[in-house]
């Protein structure tokens, strides 16, 4: 038996899907352990320090706590739907990440003559990615999508009037900020001229990484990618103060353990696209256009391969750390604030941002698509105070009839007297 | 670069199907483990909702905003017409900038998306994206 390469490619595609869903699957649970650590150092607390030296244990002692937990259905559940809604969440941030190219070539000619499947006079270099498709952006897409299917499901299959509207606003959000990401995504399309993650990647190794080409779009998609995976500042399907715990309120045991690794693979699975569309993939060399010089693989040694594969990792882990202090950092949205942001704010900007790059292409100015970002940025910033004034959505709205709006007809405050007595209940 | 159909080969999706069928091995495992070990216990206020600790009053599955559905809707509209964009950019940025041909697609996606822009404003006029 003789393989071709592209058959060689797919089982090398089968091996590092299997090595990255386990290893995300570590990366999720102790993503989970770092982030308390963080919001800890953020906090001036200690963190969890009890399982394990500095608490490195922890993520196995949570996990091991979630199986040993009652996995309980309440009173007036829909069973199906919410035994279904879990995994509607898990499943596609889990399958999200396998378009992200992590190695450019790795040379495993040796080994296949090895094992003596080798056809005579072949080479067989494989890249170091799930599936090497051509349509990996809209695979993103596709597959970004059908996660908001869980939260409505666990909404609605709760029982509990918190979880719906929870459900309800989730969704609202999930939905609205895929269109400004999808618009930033295209975009890259339009700069890269391809959908094909492995060409994306090549482009900006000779141009520039594509968060200097093109900020606007990298801020946008950094955005939406928060607002996707419902963290902070746009967590408003849990906010706590509000909700309870919102879509996931009734749910216990590995099914809350569910929801909760799927929020945190979702960022894993955001930043390893982030990696690939905006800071270029394993290039190390930002401006490569500007310095001809990019930290290359030849292929034939393997080793250049899992480096590339760790430069990938450690902007991942980068991307992912920067979520979590933003999401110490800011206040959660209000949601008419976050409606706004997304129709009003962040959508026609993406649309101005996909007409100018057209623009640009149309003139063949490709090597000066960061004047594209500036230009939408100029016409934003010039079109916004002859927009139609709307009111102040942090403004006070007046309880009428309070003491500091007082009813119409209610006699002046008495002059002199330090105590306002205007208030209708006083006379 | 070509798109030609008969270059793609489909052995490429395999790994995803794998990774399909793993991420369903994993859920449907932790799912049926934790109802395996997990303790089973009942009680009498333990299968209420739990509301805040108020008694849930009524029934959850009643008549929402409309607003959400007509967000829902104006949604729709943009997604397809973004779908729709992305063979468009493709082929556009193959083409020679500033000639005859490219012209003409720049005219005809900036008519499209002009088309949606005016429900946009539509929609924006309406109150569609106010909700204070």
């Amino acid at each position: 038996m003789v393989l071709s390469p592209n058959e060689v490619q797919v089982i090398a595609s089968l091996v590092v899907v299997v090595v990255l869903l386990h290893l995300f699957l570590g990366g999720c649970a102790y993503s989970i352990l770092l982030e308390r650590k963080l919001s800890a150092w953020m906090q001036d607390r200690v963190g969890p320090n009890r399982v394990g030296p500095h608490g490195a244990f922890q993520p196995l002692a949570d996990g091991l706590k979630f199986l040993l937990k009652e996995d309980y259905n309440p009173r007036g559940v829909d069973k199906w739907l919410f035994l279904l809604a879990p995994g509607f969440i898990m499943i596609p941030a889990m399958i999200g990440f396998v378009v992200v190219p992590f190695a450019q070539k790795i040379d495993v000619t040796g080994l296949v003559q090895l094992v003596g499947v080798a056809q005579p006079n072949t080479e067989y270099l494989v890249r170091l990615v799930g599936a090497d498709i051509n349509v990996g952006l809209i695979y993103f897409v596709a597959v970004g999508s059908i996660g908001v299917y869980g939260v409505v499901l666990g909404g609605w299959a709760s029982n509990n009037k918190f979880s719906f509207l929870g459900g309800l606003r989730a969704s609202a959000q999930m939905i609205s900020y895929e269109i400004p990401m999808g618009l930033a995504l295209l975009t890259i399309v339009l700069v890269s001229g391809t959908i094909n993650p492995f060409e994306i990647i090549a482009h900006q190794q000779s141009t520039a990484w594509n968060l200097l080409q093109m900020p606007v779009a990298a801020i946008l998609f950094y955005v939406c990618m928060l607002a996707e995976s419902n963290r902070a500042p746009f967590d408003l399907a849990e906010a706590e103060s509000e909700l309870i715990g919102g879509y996931h309120t009734e749910y216990s045991s590995m099914k809350f353990a569910l929801f909760f690794l799927a929020e945190y693979y979702h960022m894993i699975a955001g930043a390893a696209f982030f990696t690939m569309l905006f800071l270029g993939g394993w290039s190390v060399n930002p401006i490569a256009g500007i310095i001809p010089w990019d930290f290359t693989n030849p292929g034939n040694f393997w080793l250049l391969g899992l480096l590339q594969a760790a430069i990938v990792l450690v902007k991942m882990a980068g991307l992912i750390a920067f979520a979590m202090a933003i999401r110490w950092t800011l206040p959660r949205f209000r949601f008419d604030q976050l409606m706004k942001l997304a129709w009003e704010g962040m959508i026609p900007t993406a649309l101005l941002m996909v007409l100018m790059c057209s623009l640009w292409i149309f003139l063949g100015w490709q090597d000066w698509m960061v004047l594209a970002s500036l230009a939408t940025i100029v016409i934003v910033f010039t079109v916004h105070p002859f927009m139609p004034r709307q009111p102040h959505p942090n403004r006070r709205i007046k309880i009428i009839g309070s003491r500091f709006s007082p009813l119409e007809d209610s006699p002046p405050p008495a002059s002199g007297s330090g105590m306002p007595v205007n208030s209708p209940l006083s006379d | 670069m070509s798109l030609l159909i008969a270059e793609v080969d489909l052995a490429f999706y395999i790994p995803i199907l794998v990774i399909l069928l793993m991420a369903l091995a994993f859920v449907v495992a932790n799912l049926i483990l934790s109802h395996v070990i997990g303790p089973r216990e009942q009680g009498s206020t333990k299968a209420i909702a739990y509301e805040s600790g108020m008694n849930p009053i009524g029934s959850t599955r009643k008549r929402f905003n409309v607003r959400f559905y007509v967000l829902a809707m104006t949604f729709l509209v943009f997604d397809v017409e973004i779908i729709f964009l992305y063979p468009w950019a493709v082929t556009y940025t193959q083409l020679e900038p500033g000639g005859q041909e490219a012209l003409l697609f720049l005219g005809r996606i900036l008519f499209f998306i002009g088309t949606s822009i005016v429900a946009y404003i539509y929609a924006w006029k309406k109150g569609v994206f106010r909700w204070d």
